[in-house]
């Protein structure tokens, strides 16, 4: 029954691969990171063990408008699953994008009832803090929820791995995102959970000129949220592999 | 015209103190900055907040106290309400810079991957709404935090220093219930309509502002503040010690992963509820305040050395240097995003940023004193302002 399942899903994969526009080399230079912002101490066990055993994986990304991204095959959602596939190719592997956008992380908790949990996932990427620092969200309370949501999924037999806010030199003097990422590393550590540093990686990217966040030309914004997911599902796989070694 | 001499001579620890405060208030406040390392918050759970806001009170309760003493109630509030004005406009300045960064940064943010980062501009969308928000201090986005408080604070101080008149220890407990209950019932200022809590909660932040008046009211009408054997001095330097240690681990862990940050499971969660001022940093801010000063003296060699004059110069014209410093920490961040954030242009900005405070101070400095002294500029058109 599960090997049926599986030819599919190698197809689906080696198709997704071929159709790519710019196939998603894992060692391309251009979008690489160093160790230290992939890597993260906690480790991901269950997931460990069903991708050893060839047992199907369920990821839930939740978060807010950058997890949604501008259409369901432009997101790093979408182009985390292809890269998880074709990492593991004999595993069924299903992404689900639970983003929406507006959200502060009390918003998201209370989803995780009906978006995140009945879908028993082995692990689930929660993406949050940005509209809380818009909004100056408490940050006391922001701990709260973010310990409240970790528990909530931990409890129900899944993993769990955070995800911080989005870089850009234009909005930090506007948003003060200071406090939430201190929060969110700190609870991170506190309940040993995974931390995927996206903000340090694309500040990283930012300033070796990789990604250039700024002056982007209005026709080259799309192409250019495009090539980022592609490259953020790639390091997000890396994160997720290293983390379930 | 000209201000009445202080009956006690100025304490020069309370200029140094708050100028200092308010130069740790700038570099804080650039995020990324890596001189923010280097501050009060690395080596103590508290930060300059409270620095800032137990000064202030403390001199409030020196300055209007006398003028109390001497003038009456009435005169006493309407002086209180001059600086409250001043405090409201300034205010009302920065809220407009704020819409200008906001303006441009929608520049930026139009690009499908910050749509929730747009959020930050939503309040241009009803600009009527908006400025009537930031005219009732309802307003508050980043940076914009800090005034509401202290105009909250000073609106209210006449009742406290009326009270401090009757019975110098019953604001103190008063306002000692306040915070206890505040903390225990989680009351908070709610801005409307939107219901956004105040990042400073001033029923909470009242607290540290009156124990400051409380002292700063007995040392203007000549009595000692609080019992101070000279135990309570050695605990309070070994206790700041301590705290310094383990605030520090914290930091190194922050910039060096590996390095382990001590105690940080036990205290972290304590010390991190600035908006509420968390009874841990309350605590750390008191002990450290006992220990500088008995650490350093009113006579210290430190307030006579050179540098310390141009840190004196910013506490003693802190109005003015405190919003010319939280425009200059928007406007440092706003150079290292748009140019490159290498240490280099960092240090280059806190530099300018502070000279540019310093160099604002002396000329405010120069200006009062050229307008005392006769055939200066003609007294009449300079507003006296009381040091406070």
């Amino acid at each position: 029954m599960l090997r049926m399942a599986l030819i599919p899903v190698g197809l689906a994969a080696m198709l997704a691969l071929a159709s790519a526009p710019r196939p998603a080399n894992a060692d391309e230079p251009s979008c690489t990171a160093p160790r230290e912002l992939i890597e993260d101490e906690p480790r991901l066990p269950k997931l460990a063990e069903r991708l050893k055993r060839h047992l199907p994986v369920v990821v839930i990304v939740i978060g807010g408008a950058s997890t949604a991204g501008s259409a369901p095959d432009n997101s790093y959602p979408y182009f985390l699953e292809i890269a998880l596939r074709r990492r593991h190719p004999g595993v069924q592997i299903n992404v689900f994008n639970r983003g929406i956008g507006r959200e502060v992380a009390a918003q998201m908790e209370a989803r995780f009832a009906k978006d995140v949990l009945p879908y028993q996932p082995t692990l689930v990427v929660w993406e949050t803090g940005t509209v809380d620092a818009v909004r100056n969200e408490d940050v006391n309370d922001f701990v709260d929820t973010l310990t409240q949501g970790i528990d909530s999924v931990t409890a129900h037999n899944s993993e769990i791995m955070l995800m911080d806010m989005q870089y850009n030199p234009g909005t930090a003097s506007v948003i003060n995102f200071e406090p939430y990422l201190a929060a969110l590393h700190q609870t991170a550590q506190l309940q040993d959970v995974y931390m995927f540093q996206r903000f340090d990686l694309m500040k990283y990217w930012s300033e070796a000129g990789v990604f250039n966040f700024i002056d982007v030309p209005r026709e080259k914004r799309i192409s250019l949220a495009r090539e980022f997911y592609e490259c953020l599902g790639e390091r997000l796989a890396e994160a997720i592999d290293f983390a379930a070694r | 015209m000209a201000e009445t001499p202080p009956r006690v001579p100025r304490d020069l620890r309370l200029d140094f103190f708050r100028g200092l405060s308010l130069i740790f208030i700038f570099i804080d406040h650039i995020p990324e900055n890596a001189l923010a390392y280097f501050t009060l918050r690395s080596v103590a759970f508290n930060d300059a907040a409270e620095v800032f806001i137990f000064i202030s009170g403390y001199t409030a309760a020196l300055v209007y106290g006398q003028s109390l003493a001497e003038k009456g109630a009435l005169f006493a509030t309407a002086q209180i309400y001059r600086r409250v004005w001043q405090l409201y406009v300034a205010h009302i300045f920065l809220f407009v810079i704020f819409t200008a960064e906001v303006s441009y940064a929608i520049l930026v943010l139009q690009n499908p991957m910050y749509s929730d980062e747009m959020g930050v501009a939503d309040f241009l969308q009803e600009p009527h709404l908006a400025i009537i928000r930031a005219l009732t201090l309802s307003f508050q986005p980043t940076f914009l935090d800090i005034l509401p408080l202290y105009i909250v604070l000073l609106a209210s101080f006449p009742v406290v220093l009326i009270l401090l008149e009757r019975q110098r220890y019953l604001p103190l407990a008063l306002s000692a219930l306040g915070y206890a209950l505040t903390l225990t019932h989680g009351w908070a200022f709610h801005t409307r309509p939107s219901h956004e809590v105040w990042f400073f909660n001033p029923l909470a932040w009242q607290f540290l502002f009156v124990i400051g008046a409380t002292a700063g009211y007995a040392r203007g009408s000549g009595r000692p503040s609080f019992p101070d054997p000279p135990w309570v001095a050695r605990v309070a330097i070994a206790v700041s010690v301590v705290i310094a240690v383990i605030n520090f681990s914290w930091t190194l862990h922050w910039i060096y992963d590996p390095f382990p940050p001590l105690f940080a499971k036990a205290l972290w969660n304590y010390s991190i509820d600035k908006t509420n001022l968390a009874p841990l940093r309350l605590f750390s801010f008191l002990v450290l305040a006992i220990a500088t000063v008995h650490v350093v003296r009113p006579d210290s060699p430190l307030l006579r050395a050179r540098w310390a004059w141009f840190v004196i110069i910013c506490g003693r014209q802190s109005l003015y240097v405190f919003c010319l410093g939280i425009l200059l920490s928007v406007l440092g961040h706003f150079l290292l995003a748009d140019i490159s954030g290498g240490i280099a242009t960092q240090i280059a900005v806190n530099l300018v940023g502070l000279a540019t405070m310093i160099g604002f101070a002396a000329l405010l400095e120069w200006f009062k004193g050229a307008a005392r002294r006769p055939g200066g500029v003609p007294p009449a058109s300079v507003p006296s302002t009381p040091s406070e």
